[in-house]
Parts: C-alpha cells; structure tokens; sequence
C-alpha cells in the first residue's frame, strides 16, 4: 500500500547539538520524535559534503555513479577544468523520479543539484546554487513560482541563493553581523516552511521532501555558541545575545517540523535525515603548501599576493589555481570543500603531469607522505585517513573524483592557499562536517522508541520507496533497514525488488556528457573584482 | 555564422532566438522591480544588475530551452579579453544563434 510520506533533511545535522537542545527545553517535539520512534545515527558518504550527499541520498547511489563530488565538477577526466555542478551531471535517477514515473505526485523543496529541474509528478523549487532573480525558471512546473509569488510573506532574495549572505558560511561574519545573519536564516526556514503548507494544503502529494540549510550554515559560524563544550568561550552579553539567538534558530525549527508533522496528519510515515553530522575544527592544514614544501606542487609569482588568510570565502575559490606552476605542479587540491587532491595526469594541464607508467608509484608515494604529517608539537599525525579513487569511488563516474581524499584528525577542511607553515591553529574552533549525521523517523509504520544504531544515507532512498509502497530497484546500494519497521507492517508488507530496473540512466537527465562545459564563471562578481573578473576567470582555469 | 556566410539563415534564427531571450529575460525582469525596457542593447550586468551566477543560470536556462550543451565558457572568456566586461543581450543572442547554427530553431529555410 501506499503511504504518505514527508522527508526532512536537516542539513550538517547532529546529535552533538540536538541532543543538548532537546535536553534544555528548546526542541520539545523533536524530543518527542526521537523518544516516541526510531532514533539512528547516519553514516554518509565519502567526501562528507551536502552536493554529493544530498544527491546520494536523493538517488541512493554513491558518487561514483551519481557522478556528484563537490559543487564543483571536473570537465572531464582529462580537464583541469572545473564547473558548477548542476542537474545535469547526476547520473542517477532520483527517488523524486523513480515515485513520479510510478505515478505517484511528489514535492521536492531546496534540496541541491535539482537545478535544472526535471519535470515530475509535482512540485519542486530547486536549492543550491540558484540566484533569487531566476528562481521563476528553476520551479518546476513552470506556473509554480507564480502561485508561490502570491503567497504572504514571499520573499524570493530571502527564499534562494544571495551570495552575499552564502559567503558568510565560509568566510565568517564580523561580530556585529552575527544576529542579522541568524534571524535571516529563522526568516529563510519559515519561508520554504510556507511553501511547503501552502502545496501540502492546497495539492498533497504521496512524497514531500523539503530540505533546511540553515542548520548547516550556524553550526559553521555558530559552533562555539552551539557545542556546550564550548560553554567557556561564552562570557559576554553579546556572545550570550548570539548563543541565544542560536537556540531561536532551532526553536523555530523545532516548530516548524511539528508544523509539518501536523501538516501530514497520523497516517503518514515522517524521516527525518541529515547529508552529514558536524563537530569543530580549531586547525588548519594548508594541504597545497605542503605539497610545495614537498616538491610535488610550484606556485606562480603570483601567489606572494596572497594575505595569508586562512580563511577562503567563495570569491576567492578559483583565484588559488592561477598560483600553480603547472610546469612544475603534479598534485594539488583545487577546492577547499572536498578534501581532494588531484594528481596531474598527461594531457590535464600545460606541464608533464605524472606519466601512467609512474601514477600508482607517485600516488603511493605521496599518501606514505601525507600519512607522516606530523603536529609539531605532539608529534602526532595531521592526516586520520586518505582514500584513494579506486578505494572510495569505484564506479562508472569516478574518473572524475580526486586521486586522493583526506580525512584530517580534526574532521576538519583543507585549507588550498599559500602560508608559512603547512598546520596552523584557528583563531577560534569552527565548525566542520563529520561522517556521521542523524536519523529519526515516526509513523504508523515505524517502531516506535527504538534505537537502530546506524544506517547508511545509502538506506533513506530504499526506505522512502518502502514507505511509499514502491519497489526497490536492485541498483540501488543501500538496503531497507527493516528494523526501522513494525513487525507486522513488514509481514503484511514486505520489501519488494524491482529486479527490472537495474541501473536507469535518470530519464530526466539530458546533459550530453560528451558536449562542450556550460558557462564557468566565478560565483561573485564585486565592483572591486568587476573590472577585471573575466580575465581572471581564463587564467583560473574556470574558463577556457 | 551569424551575420557572415550565412546570413540569411543567422537572420530567422536570431529572430526567434532574440524573441526567445528578450521574452525569458521580461518575463523574470517582473520579479526584480526592473521598470525598463529590455532591448537588444541591454547590458546585463549593468542594467539589469546581474552577477556572475546570474550568467551561469541563464544560460544553463537556455541551453536547457534548446536542448544543446553550449561553449558558455569561451564565450565569456572572450569577454573577459575586451574592454567593457559587460554582456548585451544582442551579443547574447548572436551567440546563442552561433551555436544552433547547426540546429536552428524552427529548421532551415
């Protein structure tokens, strides 16, 4: 049969933060979600990264076939080159998809590399990186935004992408500005919160998936205001007036689920899931200087202008990559978002890059390296764990993953600029995605008080089609955990396999993979870089 | 190429395609409180306040709305070797004409 269904993701979400604010009275129904059904932690995929583990959890696919790695992706194997990654480079169907063609009507709201939307039996505003000023043509379908427009309180700049405010995610707000960034993210999450009833009242669907980011965004700036650990670092009226205002944040949001959950009615079955987990990162490894102290990476003249910052904001994510001699370059990391770094192959950039007779020799060579990274004054090693391509994505898109991704001892980014010293100490901990995230779920379906340990984000997809009364498709890589499920509802109703569908090309998807890149363009264009952005784009290698 | 060898053709599709543009880019100029009119010789990033990412969507909207992967990238390199950093919707247009070239909008005539 088919059960109604509602996923929130909860994007960075973890039990390392909810379960404190749960404790102290400030998410009183998530408590009672997580008492009253299933309460497991969610083991994510390797980067642990919100494109590639949305979209895992979207298609139930690794990245390996989903093709999904960073925000960024790589042209092709062969290229240097980067681009935004949008819809069409997932490769995977969708479980938005696979409910539609079954017939059934779906909402999908903010979830990631929905962009282009592809046409479903429903609803979907893309996330990501869609600007307020083209929100109308990334809705799906095309009339949606029109009937959004009309809603009360419809703020598109407030509702989709301002890089102004992104930016602050990564590079950090300057004191004042932390409350008009907090309450702009409570005004965000009840904004989706609006679509989303105005589509649950007025057109309900089988499946309503709806994502909130915010979470994500505080928990980066927020950390030390959010982690009791931190409580210390917590003296001022005005660090309290921000801690506060941080606990608002999920007050609200804890408001907003109950309001979904209200919204869906007893007869539906609600999962809850985050991308990935978070905790703090208080150093930074400056993965490229390493490299050049090394000798496996040159920078250009160029890279003496940079300031030293440890801090990377969106503006300056291509700016980096013109500071490499690629005459002398054969590994570098390209972004700081996935911990990748790349080794240079033949053919890849101007210089030699590292011969297929010697890549394995070189690859090895330089994970034995990373491994020995050593704290300088405890002497312990920097570096937890490096996974090459073929260990972490062995599959059909995984040429395009880095040749190596680390995971460093404080769970925490690389950092690709230039400094004096490869490990340095942040002013201050920050927050940073960790491996593991959290899952709840309740319904007339679900055990209720259970504790299922851990599921993999690989399971949400099989258990949203299991809920929705759908098969399994046979290529999906996870399972349905069936000790989520009553008992009687799995005997009644046990776990079917579309043994038929094997590994379905998305039958929405019409990049041709074979075509030229689409426009590559930096995400920020202020009047200071204005004048002369183009160009830097060319030499950043974002432009051909 | 448009406006070259094969005029007559570039001309009937960069009819359809001007239309096409100025009608998508009128269409979302509703939703910015942008009161004026947009012509060929509308700049985008100075009259209609685009950024960056701006252009990236557009034109992942247009490749979208012909069904073809297009060079966006050179072509903004190009931009970026000139002496105004802007983009006309007129250039846009010739651009996208460029491409469909070998698969205009409506056929050859």
């Amino acid at each position: 049969m088919t059960r109604r269904t509602v996923l929130i993701g909860l994007d960075g979400a973890t039990y390392t933060i909810l379960d404190p604010l749960m404790a102290e009275g400030a998410m009183p129904f998530l408590r009672s979600l997580a008492q009253s059904g299933v309460r497991a932690d969610l083991r994510t995929i390797i980067p642990p990264l919100t494109p590639p583990a949305w979209t895992s959890l979207m298609t139930g696919r690794s990245p390996a076939h989903h093709g999904i790695f960073d925000f960024f992706q790589r042209e092709s194997p062969d290229s240097m080159y980067l681009r935004f990654a949008s819809s069409n480079e997932v490769a995977s169907e969708t479980v938005w998809s696979m409910a539609s063609r079954q017939g059934l009507r779906v909402t999908a709201l903010n979830f990631p590399l929905m962009f282009p939307a592809r046409p479903i039996n429903g609803f979907v505003v893309p996330g990501g990186w869609v600007p307020w000023k083209q929100l109308r043509v990334a809705c799906y379908p095309p009339d949606l935004y029109d009937r959004l427009k009309a809603l009360p309180g419809f703020n598109a700049r407030e509702l989709a992408m301002d890089m102004k405010v992104e930016e602050k995610a990564i590079e950090g707000c300057k004191d004042d500005e932390y409350e008009e960034w907090i309450t702009f993210h409570i005004r965000r999450e009840e904004h989706w919160f609006e679509i989303l009833r105005h589509l649950m009242s007025e057109d309900p669907c089988e499946l309503t998936a709806v994502m909130f980011d915010g979470v994500d965004k505080l928990q980066h700036l927020c950390w030390i205001y959010l982690d009791p650990a931190y409580a210390d670092l917590i003296r001022t009226p005005e660090q309290r007036r921000i801690r506060e205002l941080c606990v608002d944040y999920f007050r609200g949001l804890d408001g907003i689920i109950e309001r979904i959950a209200a919204l869906a009615g007893p007869d539906a079955n609600i999962l809850l899931a985050s991308d990935h987990g978070f905790g703090p990162t208080v150093e930074v490894f400056h993965v490229n200087t390493w490299l050049a102290q090394h000798g496996y990476l040159a920078w250009t003249e160029r890279a003496s202008e940079v300031d030293g910052s440890a801090v990377l904001g969106m503006q300056d994510l291509g700016r980096y990559a013109s500071r490499f001699d690629w005459m002398r370059t054969r590994a570098y990391a390209a972004t700081p978002s996935s911990n990748g770094i790349h080794i240079v192959r033949p053919g890849q950039t101007p210089g030699p890059g590292v011969s297929d007779a010697d890549y394995e020799r070189f690859r090895d060579e330089l994970v034995a390296r990373l491994y020995d990274v050593r704290d300088p004054v405890s002497g312990e090693p920097v570096v937890a764990h490096i996974a090459t391509r073929a260990e972490a994505f062995n599959g059909p898109r995984g040429e395009l993953a880095p040749d190596l991704t680390l995971a460093l001892r404080d769970g925490g980014l690389v950092s690709i600029l230039p400094s004096d010293e490869p490990l340095r100490p942040r002013e201050k901990p920050s927050g940073a995605h960790r491996p593991v995230g959290i899952f709840l779920a309740s319904g007339p379906d679900i055990r209720t008080a259970t504790h299922a340990g851990e599921l993999s984000i690989l399971d949400v997809a099989p258990t949203i089609l299991y809920s929705l009364g759908l098969p399994i498709p046979t290529s999906l890589e996870g399972r349905m955990p069936e000790e989520i499920i009553k008992p009687e509802h799995l005997q009644a109703e046990p776990p079917r396999v579309d043994a038929g569908n094997g590994d379905p090309a998305p039958p929405e998807n019409k990049a041709d993979e074979q075509a030229p890149a689409e426009a590559i363009v930096h995400p920020v264009m202020d009047a200071e870089t204005e004048a002369v952005i183009m160009n830097r784009l060319r030499a950043l290698g974002y432009v051909e | 190429m448009v406006g070259t060898v094969r005029k007559g053709y570039a001309m009937v599709y960069s009819q359809q395609i001007m239309d096409d543009i100025l009608g998508m880019l009128s269409q979302l100029s509703k939703d910015w409180e942008y009161s004026g009119d947009i012509t060929p010789d509308t700049l985008l990033f100075e009259d209609l306040g685009f950024e960056s990412l701006d252009i990236v969507v557009l034109g992942t909207s247009i490749q979208e709305k012909y069904h073809k992967m297009m060079p966006f990238s050179e072509f903004l390199s190009d931009l970026g070797q000139r002496e105004v950093k802007d983009l006309s919707v007129g250039e846009l247009v010739e651009f996208v004409g460029e491409q469909l070239d070998d698969a205009p909008v409506g056929g050859k005539a």
